[in-house]
């Protein structure tokens, strides 16, 4: 099964140990950084470079293994297909990279594989930096930074707290759900299903042997869940104290500087479309 | 042939911080015929043992042998088909009533032998045939698995396994959360199976049952076998370092014993057996 994405691995690593809000906060400025499109394709190639570079250290640092972080990306192949398929089909008026190919009138421009890749890149960026945010980071510690963040707008009446709870509730229930889609589908394998091979009938039949039990058993346990609560008196108004505190330090304040420098560096550099390798021509001359 | 356990680890989590050895180098041979216990504390490895018998798992090392299928940790010597391996074991796994999914009864039950190759109508013969050996009549053919209660769904359950007719019955802790009544009347049911030659395997922590139904019993401890002997045999070493508990009827039966009456250990396996031996010394007095 590969469900690397969005799987804490206990490691203490400095990624580790940093606040989950910082951790939250950067990770954003990343994902702005990575999406702001740059003058020329020489800029673009170094700025997403430099990106893949920086994240890829993140990611190495928080000892991820290269395999799942492979695994999680093989998923990506169909969506690589299909974009080369759309941005090579759909005409391009823009033309700085030359002609591919002619065929019949049809002109495609190496713009399109280029305009293609670098949406993949930024996809493969987005993915690196979600991993290591979430294989560093436990699964409450990072709502407990989504409250922190979305208390400013308790004075608005807006349910921060009830969000939380409801988000912490989907996180913590989604390795037990997995385990119980495991559990039935090694029973429903007992009964002769083959959930990989088969004709698309079989597996859509296979499927619902899957589907509606673990149906059955999310409401089951929500109902469950929902006496546990009311069994301890939760009342989502009331002020709730926490066992875990988030504390901010130097390291954390540090990284979320450097990141903040890094992506204003990015946003003034594709604003004002500035070109290095230009200007470098402008001071030779 | 017997089923043959070769050196058998398996470990979860490989090269991860979550790695766990469940299987340590077992070395076992479950007889042909006999109805074999499975008895270990709680995470001993037990559940992970089953699992190997058809092959939802494969061994990390060593070998699993079931007639003539080689379920090996080496993939070139390890056999593809899965499918007749899994109509030869059939597996019960604990709380089974989970996997229910159809909309009637008889279906859910012939949803088995219907994957592995049954036309329709054999299919219902035969879940109409397994229904009868749990006891459910045929007012319940057409009923929704979902609207019956929880020990008749067990039932149901089972007979998914029973209607395909395995040769080797894998039973994970069949009687867990039955009252019991219905966890005798299962048993039973499983007594019955055996007799008509089905090779049956039972995990339970249940040691009366143990000592009233099973021929033969293996105990697992921390993912070793650390004893393979007869139910009563087991009983006369100090099972509480396993963390099991010596039945009561055997200590009843010892006491006896100590106070000068000879019996004969090997036939007291319930209340009725035991009260036939005394019968028996008494009359021979």
């Amino acid at each position: 099964m590969n469900f690397a994405l969005g799987k804490y691995v206990p490691y203490d690593t400095w990624v580790h140990r940093m606040d989950a809000r910082a951790k939250l906060a950067a990770t954003i400025l990343f994902m702005v950084a990575v999406f702001f499109p740059m003058a020329t394709w020489t800029m673009t190639l170094v700025a997403q470079g430099f990106l893949l570079l920086f994240v890829s250290f993140i990611l190495a640092s928080t000892k991820t293994r290269l395999r799942s972080i492979l695994t999680s990306l093989k998923s990506l192949w169909v969506m690589v297909l299909f974009l080369l398929i759309i941005y090579v089909l759909v005409p391009k008026a823009t033309n700085t990279l030359g002609v591919a190919w002619t065929w019949n009138g049809w002109t495609v421009y190496w713009d399109s594989f280029a305009e293609a890749a670098r949406v993949i890149v930024r996809l493969v960026m987005m993915i690196m930096i979600a991993m290591a945010l979430t294989s560093s980071t436990k699964p409450l510690d990072l709502t407990y930074a989504l409250q922190w963040y979305l208390s400013p707008l308790k004075p608005l009446h807006f349910p921060v707290e009830e969000v939380a709870m409801t988000i912490s509730i989907a996180l913590r229930f989604i390795p037990t759900l997995l385990e119980d889609a495991m559990r039935v589908m090694r029973a429903q394998s007992s009964r002769g299903v083959d959930f990989a091979h088969g004709n698309l009938w079989k597996r859509i039949t296979g499927l619902t042997s899957l589907i509606i039990p673990l149906f059955v058993s999310s409401f089951l346990r929500s109902e469950e869940l929902a006496n546990a609560m009311e069994c301890r008196c939760y009342d989502p108004r009331e002020k709730r104290t926490k066992y875990r505190k988030l504390h901010f330090r130097v390291s954390d304040i540090f990284l979320l500087l450097a990141m903040a420098v890094i992506t204003a560096g990015i946003i003034t550099i594709s604003a004002m479309k500035i070109d290095f390798f230009a200007l470098m021509g402008i001071v030779a001359l | 042939m017997p089923i043959n356990l070769q050196d058998v680890t398996y470990v979860y989590n490989p090269k991860t911080p979550m790695e766990k050895k469940a299987l340590k180098g077992v070395n076992l041979e479950i007889k042909e015929g006999s109805f074999t216990a499975l008895v270990g504390r709680t995470g001993c490895g037990k559940s992970t043992l089953i699992q190997h018998l058809n092959a939802l798992l494969s061994p990390t090392e060593g070998a699993v042998v079931i007639d003539s299928f080689h379920n090996d940790s080496n993939k070139k010597r390890r056999d593809k088909k899965t499918k007749d391996l899994r109509k030869n074991v059939g597996l019960v796994f604990q709380f089974p009533e989970y996997q229910l999914f159809e909309e009637t009864i008889e279906k859910d039950v012939a949803f088995g032998p219907k994957n592995f190759g049954d036309t329709k109508e054999e299919a219902l013969e035969k879940a109409h045939r397994a229904l009868e050996s749990v006891g459910l009549d045929e007012s319940f053919y057409t009923r929704s698995p979902f609207e019956i209660s929880g020990g008749e769904k067990r039932r149901v359950a089972i007979a998914g396994i029973l209607a395909i007719k395995p040769k080797y019955l894998v039973v994970d802790e069949p009687t867990a959360g039955l009252d019991p009544s219905g966890a005798k009347d299962i048993m039973d049911l499983f007594k019955k199976v055996h007799e008509q030659g089905t090779t049956v395997i039972l995990v339970t922590h249940d040691m009366d049952i143990v000592l009233s139904y099973c021929t033969d019993v293996i105990v697992l401890d921390h993912g070793k076998v650390a004893l393979a002997c007869k139910p009563q045999d087991l009983f006369g070493t100090e099972v509480e370092q396993y963390s099991l508990q010596t039945p009561q009827l055997y200590s009843f039966a010892s006491k006896l014993e100590s106070r000068g009456m000879a019996l004969d250990h090997d036939a007291v396996k319930d209340v009725a057996s035991l009260a036939d031996e005394i019968i028996k010394r008494r009359n021979s007095r």
